[in-house]
Order: C-alpha cells, then sequence, then structure tokens
C-alpha cells in the first residue's frame, strides 16, 4: 500500500502544471481529507498489536510523502523564481556613452588654478569692455608711452573704450576694490588689433597674477615660478629669470623655460635662441600702487602674466593659433563610442 | 638693434677673452645682454673688413633710447663686466654766424642744433662704412648721408642734412597747416594731415620732422654747402605723427622714445669731425642752437635697503653704491641715505624703484635663489562664486558628453541679428583690421553655431558643444557684458525634451531647480518660432531655450542660452538647505490639477491610489509652473521634500495634471492637513 501510494504521488508530482495543481495533489494526500489522513484515522479501528506495526509504517510515509511535496514545491517556486529573472533579463550591448571634453585652454587654465590655489590664490574675473584708465593709466601706461606700441588697442569709442589688451586691467581693479593682503589669479582673454592668421589672432588668453602683502620680493616671486613651472612640466625643467622692462612693473621681469624641444640648443620652436619666453612679471610700479591709494611704505606687491596661447599649442601639438578659436579644433573619440 | 661685437670692443677695449676663445666671450656678452634686459633674438658669425666678427641682434628695451647706439651698449657691457668705456675723442665744433632759422612750434621741441658747413664736397662712402651700414641693414647713399647715418648708429642720435643751395630763404620748424604732401627721400609720396612738426623754408616742405626728409633739399653728390642738424622733439608727437602716417624709419624709431637733449652736442661734433676729414675743404660757417629747457638729472634717494627688501636676499650698500658708480650714476650719502643721481641720458631713471632695478638688474637676477617656495602668509579667499559656477557647469555638460569650444567674440551685424533675443543694441568697434567682423557678438549662439558650420563640413558626428564666455551689448547706453552659457545639440532625430533635461540637470547641479518655460517674447531670427521658450526661474527670465529653423527634417538643432550672472544671483536667494537627517518616512499625496478656465480644480489622494479625480479649475491665464511656484512658497521648505508632475492628459478641453508632493517630518495626519491646505481642498 505504502510502495503504490507514493509511486502514485510521484507520478501526480510529475504531471502537474501549475501550483493549483500542487495545492489539489496536498489535499489529495497530506490534506486534512487526503489518503495518508485516512490511513492515520483507520488506526483507530486497528489492535494495538497492529497499530505498533502499523503506525510507525503510516508515519513513514506521511514523512516520505511530505518530503516528496516539499521538494516539488520548492521545485516549482524556483522554476516560477527562473521564468521571472529570464522574463526579466536585459543584455549588456557594446556600445560606450560618448565622453564630454573640456577645451585645452580651459584645461590649462585648471591646471594653473589647481597649482595656485594650493598657494592660497583666489581666482578673479573682470570686465573685457574696459576703460583707458584701467587698461593703461592705473597701470603707469600713460598716453603716448613707447610701451602702447605693444599692443594695439581695439577700440569701441576712441580713445576711453576698448576691448582690453591685458589682464592686468583686472589687477587694477583689485588694486583699487580690495584691501590688501590678497594674492589673486585672473585668468583671461585679452584683445590686440591684429589679422587673424596661423601665427597671429586678435583674441589671447592671459593668465595673471597679483600678490600684495607687507613683505614680499623677487625672492618669493621666482620661488613661485619655478614651483609652477615644475608643477606643469617636471621636476627637471630649467627656468630662467631675466631683467625685462614693462611699464607696469619696476623692476621687471622675463620669464623663460628653457626649450623642451632642444634642451637649449636651439630650435625652430624656440627660435634658435634655446628658451621660451612664458610671460613677464616684476614688482608692481610704485605709481600703480599709489593711484589704487595702497601705502607703498607699507605693502609690496608682485604681479605676473603669462600668455596660454603658446603653451597650448605646445602641449596639444597644435600648428595653428586659429584652431583654439576658429572651428577646427575636434575631440578624438574612442572607436566604439557610440551615442546611447 | 644690431651691433658688430668688434664694435662694442673698439670702445670697451678691456673686453677681452680670458682664455682666448672670442667665440666663448661673445657668448658671454650676450647672455649678459640676456640678464640685464636686453634679449638677444639673433647671433650671428661674420667676416667685417675681411676679419671674424659677429653680428649681434638685440632686444632693446622699451624705454632705453640710449641702448639703439653702439655707445649705449658699450657703457652696458661695460657697466656689467666692470670695464671702461672709451669713447672716440671728439672736438667741440662752433661757428660765429647764426643760420636763419625760426622755431614755431611750441613746446613740441625740446632741443635743435644746426651748423652750416661749406666745401662738403660729397663723394662715394669708403669701402668700410658702406659694409658696416650694410650690418645694419641700412643702405649706403653717398658719403655725407652715410657719415650722418653712421653717428646715429654711433651715438644713437639722427641727423638731418640738407643741401643749403637748393633751400628758398630762412629755415622754419612749424606745425603743418598748408603742406598736403610730401616727396620723400626715396621718392615716396606721403598724404600729410594738418598736425605734423615739419621742417620748410619760405616755399617748400623739406622735411618730416623727427620722421623722414623729403627731396626739394635732397643732398646728392653735387652737394658741398649743407646744412647739419639734429632735434629732440616731443616723443609723444613724433609717434603719433608717425603712426598717423604710418611711416617707421630709424629716425622716427629713436626720436619717439625719450632720447637726452644733451648728447646731440657729442653726436653733432663727431659728426662735423668726421665731414672735415672725410671732405678735407670743409669748414663750418654758421650755426644755430635752441634749447629752451636744459635738462638736468633728477636727485633720488635711495634707503640703502630697498635693494635688499625688492630682491630677497642680502645686497650690501657698498654693492649698490658700486654698481650704481659702474653705470655712471654720482652717489652721495645723506643722513641715513644715499641722493642718487644718474647721467643724463638714463632718461628712464626717476624713482627709487627705478634706481633699485639698476643695482638688481647688474647685480643679477641668476644670484637671486630660484629654489624656495615662498612661504607667503595665508590670506582670504575671495574668489567670486561665479568662478565656481562656471567650473561647475563645465564639469556638468562635460560629464554629459558635451565638448566645450571657444570662439570669436567678434562677429558681424546679419549673424547678430540671427541669433539676439535680448533687449540692447548692438556694439560696433572702431578699428578693427578684421574688416569682416567688426561687431561684438549679442548672443554666445554666433560661435557655436559657426562650430557646428566647420564640424558639418568636416564631417564630424556627434555635435553636442557648449561654450562660456561673454556676450555684449549697449543698455541705456551704457556698454554692458554678461557671462553666458550656450549649448547646442544638433540630433538626427527630434529629441528636444530629452536636451531640455540636460539643460535642467544643468541648472539643477549648479543649484537652481525651479526652472519653468514660457513662450519666448523676442525670438531670434534662427529659431523655430513654433519650439521657442524663455527659460524662467523664480519669475524671471534667465536664457532662452529653442529650436533651429531646418530645412533638412532629418536635422533637429537644439540650443540654449542661459545668462550664468541672472542664474547666480537665483542661486544664492533659493540656497535652501539640501542635507538633511531623515526621522520619520517620507508622506507621499497626490493632487489633481485642472487647467481650464477661471479657478484651479484640485482633488486629493494619497499617492498611488486609483480615486478618480474631481478636478478644480486653474485661472487660464497661469501656468502649471507658476502654479506650482505658488503652492510651494506656501509650505515650510523643512517640511517639503519636493513637488513634481507625474501625470497629465487631457480632459473635455482641459488639461488635468497629477501633482504629487512629499512632506518630510510630519506625521500621516499632519501631512494630510497641510495637503489639504495647501491645495485648498480642506
Amino acid at each position: 500500500m505504502e510502495k503504490d501510494l507514493i509511486t502514485e504521488l510521484n507520478s501526480d508530482l510529475e504531471k502537474f502544471s501549475n501550483p493549483d495543481d500542487l495545492k489539489r495533489i496536498y489535499d489529495k494526500y497530506l490534506g486534512k481529507e487526503g489518503l495518508i489522513k485516512s490511513e492515520l484515522k483507520k488506526l483507530k479501528g486497528l489492535s494495538p498489536e497492529e497499530r505498533r506495526i502499523k503506525g510507525p509504517q503510516i508515519q513513514s510515509l506521511q514523512a516520505k510523502a511530505q518530503e516528496l511535496f516539499d521538494k516539488a514545491q520548492q521545485d516549482t517556486m524556483q522554476k516560477k523564481t527562473e521564468k521571472t529573472l529570464e522574463e526579466q533579463r536585459e543584455s549588456l550591448d557594446e556600445s560606450v556613452p560618448k565622453v564630454g571634453h573640456l577645451h585645452p585652454i580651459t584645461q590649462t587654465v585648471r591646471m594653473l588654478n589647481r597649482v595656485f590655489e594650493s598657494m592660497g590664490y583666489s581666482v578673479m574675473e573682470g570686465p573685457e569692455i574696459e576703460t583707458d584708465e584701467y587698461c593703461f593709466k592705473r597701470l603707469n601706461v600713460p598716453e603716448n608711452h613707447p610701451a602702447r606700441d605693444m599692443q594695439d588697442t581695439i577700440y569701441i569709442q576712441e580713445p576711453n573704450i576698448l576691448l582690453r589688451t591685458q589682464a592686468s586691467s583686472v589687477e587694477a581693479r583689485i588694486l583699487e576694490s580690495y584691501k590688501p593682503p590678497f594674492k589673486v589669479v585672473v585668468p583671461g582673454r585679452v584683445y590686440r588689433n591684429e589679422k587673424v592668421n596661423k601665427s597671429n589672432h586678435f583674441i589671447f588668453h592671459h593668465y595673471q597674477g597679483v600678490v600684495v602683502l607687507e613683505r614680499t620680493n623677487l625672492k618669493d616671486l621666482f620661488g613661485t615660478f619655478t614651483h609652477l613651472f615644475k608643477q606643469m612640466y617636471g621636476e627637471d625643467v630649467i627656468v630662467r629669470f631675466r631683467n625685462k622692462y614693462y611699464p607696469e612693473v619696476e623692476p621687471g621681469v622675463g620669464l623663460d623655460m628653457q626649450c623642451f624641444n632642444c634642451k637649449g640648443q636651439g630650435c625652430a620652436l624656440c627660435k634658435n635662441i634655446g628658451w621660451i619666453e612664458m610671460g613677464g612679471a616684476g614688482m608692481v610700479h610704485p605709481k600703480a600702487l599709489e593711484m589704487a591709494g595702497i601705502d607703498r611704505s607699507k605693502w609690496m606687491a608682485f604681479a605676473f602674466a603669462l600668455g596660454l596661447d603658446r603653451w597650448v599649442m605646445a602641449r596639444y601639438e597644435i600648428t595653428d593659433i586659429r584652431t583654439l578659436l576658429g572651428g577646427n579644433l575636434a575631440y578624438k573619440t574612442d572607436k566604439n563610442e557610440n551615442t546611447l | 638693434m644690431k651691433i658688430l661685437y668688434s664694435q662694442i670692443k673698439e670702445l670697451v677695449p678691456g673686453l677681452k677673452a680670458q682664455d682666448g676663445s672670442e667665440d666663448k666671450k661673445v657668448h658671454e656678452i650676450c647672455d649678459a645682454f640676456t640678464l640685464i634686459g636686453h634679449m638677444v633674438d639673433g647671433f650671428e658669425k661674420i667676416k667685417y673688413q675681411g676679419k671674424d666678427d659677429y653680428l649681434i641682434s638685440l632686444e632693446i628695451r622699451q624705454n632705453r633710447a640710449d641702448c639703439l647706439s653702439v655707445i649705449g651698449i658699450a657703457y652696458e657691457v661695460a657697466a656689467y663686466f666692470r670695464l671702461r668705456v672709451e669713447l672716440l675723442k671728439v672736438e667741440t665744433k662752433e661757428a660765429e654766424g647764426k643760420i636763419d632759422i625760426k622755431v614755431n612750434t611750441g613746446e613740441t621741441i625740446k632741443r635743435i642744433r644746426a651748423l652750416e658747413i661749406t666745401g662738403a664736397k660729397n663723394a662715394e662712402s669708403p669701402a668700410w662704412l658702406q659694409e658696416l651700414l650694410k650690418f645694419h641693414d641700412i643702405n649706403p647713399i653717398n658719403l655725407l648721408v652715410d657719415l650722418s647715418n653712421y653717428v646715429m648708429i654711433y651715438t644713437g642720435y639722427p641727423s638731418h642734412l640738407l643741401d643749403k643751395d637748393k633751400i628758398k630763404g630762412t629755415l622754419f620748424w612749424s606745425i603743418n597747416d598748408k603742406f598736403e604732401q610730401i616727396t620723400t627721400l626715396d621718392g615716396s609720396k606721403i598724404k600729410l594731415g594738418k598736425d605734423e612738426i615739419i621742417l620748410e623754408d619760405d616755399k617748400n616742405i623739406l622735411a618730416l620732422a623727427g620722421i623722414v626728409g623729403g627731396n626739394v633739399a635732397e643732398i646728392d653728390l653735387n652737394s658741398n654747402h649743407i646744412i647739419a642738424e639734429m632735434a629732440i622733439y616731443d616723443r609723444a608727437k613724433v609717434r603719433k605723427n608717425a603712426r598717423d602716417l604710418v611711416i617707421s624709419t630709424e629716425a622716427s624709431t629713436r626720436l619717439e622714445k625719450d632720447l637726452d637733449p644733451n648728447g646731440i652736442d657729442y653726436a653733432m661734433n663727431m659728426l662735423c669731425g668726421l665731414i672735415e676729414e672725410y671732405c678735407p675743404s670743409a669748414k663750418i660757417e654758421k650755426e644755430f642752437s635752441y634749447y629752451p629747457q636744459p635738462r638736468k638729472s633728477p636727485e633720488i634717494k635711495l634707503r640703502p635697503s630697498s635693494p635688499s627688501r625688492f630682491a630677497g636676499i642680502e645686497i650690501t650698500p657698498e654693492q649698490s653704491v658700486k654698481i650704481l658708480r659702474d653705470l655712471r650714476f654720482e652717489v652721495e650719502k645723506s643722513d641715513e641715505r644715499y641722493i642718487v643721481t644718474p647721467p643724463t641720458d638714463r632718461m628712464d631713471v626717476e624713482l627709487e624703484e627705478d634706481v633699485v632695478e639698476e643695482i638688481l638688474r647688474i647685480y643679477g637676477f641668476d644670484k637671486i635663489p630660484t629654489d624656495q617656495v615662498p612661504t607667503l602668509e595665508v590670506v582670504k579667499d575671495i574668489t567670486p562664486a561665479i568662478i565656481n559656477l562656471d567650473e561647475k557647469i563645465r564639469d556638468v555638460l562635460s560629464a554629459k558628453s558635451y565638448d566645450e569650444v571657444l570662439s570669436w567674440p567678434l562677429t558681424n551685424k546679419s549673424v547678430n541679428e540671427k541669433v539676439n533675443y535680448a533687449n540692447w543694441q548692438m556694439i560696433t568697434t572702431q578699428n578693427s583690421v578684421n574688416d569682416e567682423f567688426p561687431d561684438l557678438r549679442m548672443s554666445i549662439a554666433t560661435g557655436l553655431v559657426n562650430q557646428l558650420d566647420q564640424y558639418r563640413k568636416k564631417n564630424v558626428e556627434f555635435i553636442d558643444i557648449f561654450e562660456i564666455g561673454k556676450v555684449f551689448g549697449k543698455i541705456d547706453g551704457k556698454y554692458a557684458e554678461r557671462e553666458s552659457l550656450g549649448v547646442l545639440s544638433c540630433k538626427n532625430k527630434k529629441d528636444l525634451n530629452g536636451f531640455k533635461k540636460v539643460i535642467e540637470g544643468t541648472l539643477r547641479t549648479a543649484g537652481l531647480d525651479s526652472v519653468s518655460y514660457k513662450k519666448s517674447a523676442k525670438v531670434p531670427e534662427n529659431a523655430n518660432p513654433h519650439s521657442c521658450w524663455d527659460i524662467v526661474a523664480d519669475e524671471q527670465n534667465i536664457g532662452i531655450i529653442y529650436k533651429f529653423r531646418s530645412t533638412d527634417p532629418k536635422e533637429h538643432i537644439y540650443f540654449a542660452e542661459i545668462n550664468l550672472g541672472k542664474a547666480l544671483d537665483l542661486i544664492k536667494i533659493s540656497d535652501v538647505k539640501s542635507v538633511f537627517e531623515l526621522k520619520e518616512k517620507i508622506i507621499t499625496l497626490d493632487a489633481n490639477v485642472e487647467l481650464l478656465r477661471q479657478n484651479p480644480k484640485v482633488s486629493s489622494r494619497s499617492g498611488g491610489s486609483k480615486t478618480p479625480p474631481s478636478g478644480v479649475e486653474i485661472n487660464k491665464d497661469e501656468s502649471i509652473e507658476n502654479y506650482l511656484a505658488k503652492i510651494k512658497q506656501k509650505i515650510d521648505p523643512k517640511h517639503l521634500w519636493n513637488i513634481r508632475i507625474v501625470d497629465k492628459f487631457a480632459i473635455d478641453g482641459a488639461m488635468r495634471y497629477t501633482v504629487r508632493a512629499s512632506y518630510l517630518e510630519l506625521s500621516d495626519q499632519q501631512a494630510k492637513k497641510l495637503h489639504l491646505e495647501t491645495f485648498g481642498l480642506s
């Protein structure tokens, strides 16, 4: 009887097709009115001797049936889960998202900002439409000064309203507006009245800085720029500081870096000089401090200006300055790159 | 400025190579030039008069007119190497007769000296002179003219020689008010204005003073009766005349800088001495001198500590004084300071800082340590918020797969008219050499559109680009500029809402989360008028978003521009606390809002329930965005997590929105009460 019942249960469990069938099978064998329960009920009518023999057989049968049923139920649940997972299945395709890029000028400005911020500098900006006063006069470049030859100006309303020729105009505004001490850098676009060709543009990118403290000097300036160039170009960089005339500063300093292409031997990149001019600097001219109302006897100040375009062109191997602003700058995309 | 090594050595005889290597010595001198302020930008080994020599090209400091001469350069070298300069000895030239010259130029002339010479028989120059002039990029003309140019190279002072026999009557220095043209020595005809300093006689214009001579009194091979003149003018006037007439000559290059009027004596004596030497029958007959205010050097106070204070290293007073004396400065001690008097040809030295620079550049910038990162004092960070906003936006957009471009702010009227949407007038530059682009851009779209065209021409795919930069306009007569963000996306399928999400996501990340849209008040020509909206935040217009007009149905170009300054103001205002500690569960409730006739019709239900909305009408003139903005203002920010539209559909001509509000730190009952009150459902 036991063997027949288990065989029949197995048969039923193999055939069922949905969860409702499983419930019916349970009721048929293990339910209150099921076959096994009815066998247990029959024990009451047996003698003690028969119950001693038959009882454990039926309990064993019940346990076995329960075991078979549990397994069947577990299998059912697993199949159901698998089916659900199968239905929810998603695949990875081979495309990758397009990557966006920052302009090389921005990347370079950021690198410089990080170095200067690590030395406690603030980053400022200022107007591109300027007045003659802030672009020239307050920087000790009076009208008809020879230094103005260096900067052919684009005028909006000659002679007073113009497009700034140097980011130093922001320096003049900062000197006037903020109480020392301060350390500031100013990345910005400047304009010169030049025809656009492969080597010249009417727009340049300057990186201006000014430091006003109770005590600072050329040694601080030289140390700052050696640190900067090392951060940008590595420990082996060789920097040269030479005297140079700029009306905004006195003493004035020319900032050179040994040509990274020829290591000082002379090549086309450095025009056979062996050095690349990176910018200008110096102690802020006393007249500029006086015009800003800064007490020369109390405060010392140095300023600097770097031209970014040549840096960027060298770094990204760009041969035509127009590329930086003229539409020929493109960003390389990976061969698998795709817009999702 | 070009100079031969032999010319320097002639004046600084102590300049000798210690180990016999001239080559090494010349390189040492070149390095010194660069270090002390005159960068060597060319160097060539040449032969002069059959001997080895070196041609050095120098970038002379702008304020050192004295160094546009062999003498000036020699003084620099001598000071650096602590040697003496031995000038060519010249005799003082004087004459008893007086040349008939009148000066009618006011204060524009500082000094004139002229000598009239007879018997100066002209000829061809000797070979040495012709060869020398060519090294200085000057064409040999004839003996008298070439000697004049030789003296200019040597002393830095240009002279002008006139053929006296060709002059009609009196010589005048005047401000031009009658001559319309001058024919120069090389035959060029130059149209004049009315404000040049000129040299004229009773009939003709003879020279543009300080710039170029005319051909009327030109020296030729038949000349032997001449007037030699040297003059120093107001340099600004010479500079202006030369620039206005677009002329640059050896003379104007020197005279538009500060040249010492005192130096004329040596230069004129040298010139006349040479004329006498090469024209043995020459005789100085008459002279003329005009020098109303002889120049004197300033006396400058120098604190002994100043050189060290500026350099950051110890420079002793004795070292400073030695350097100054090597530079020909007079130095006297007075109390705790020095009184320093520069030589009169050092027109660039006026202040204590100028003196300090002289000391430091000769002491050597290379002696100041460069390897010490300064330990400067800590100062307050004054970086303005717009800098950080720009940086954040660049990061967000590049993370959203957009490429940054930078473009020209100059454009032209027709381009501006296509993209401008702001209420301002165009700004035009007065003198841009780039004639096609005289105007400042009014929208940042100009550059992005140009970039788009370039990329399309060059088959660049996936054009998603942005730019942050200034745009310009005139408002109420005042010049204005704004920091602007432009974003452009070129798609091959319609995706305005995808583009909108990029813009909104960018603004939200920057801290501006209450963005809405309304039909543009001013649609740019470039925009599809059916797809153009103003971007609004806190009821203020902060930009524009539109689809480009396109004739290609497969191409969809979207553009947005944000006024970052305005956006920043709003970000500051809406700077609410965005981080909080979640102590209670978030209660989410829905409200259904109908946009139809006079009043908003609202019904309430718990999030996710299927209760049909009863509907409340919104005033027909009000947008759902404005309605929600008002709702937001009614709720204490600390109890509001967010409000959003989760569904919308049209029904009976009305638009029905399901608005979902999530509340913080409130019980179920409190949240429900607040919800009903806020939406007017209680």
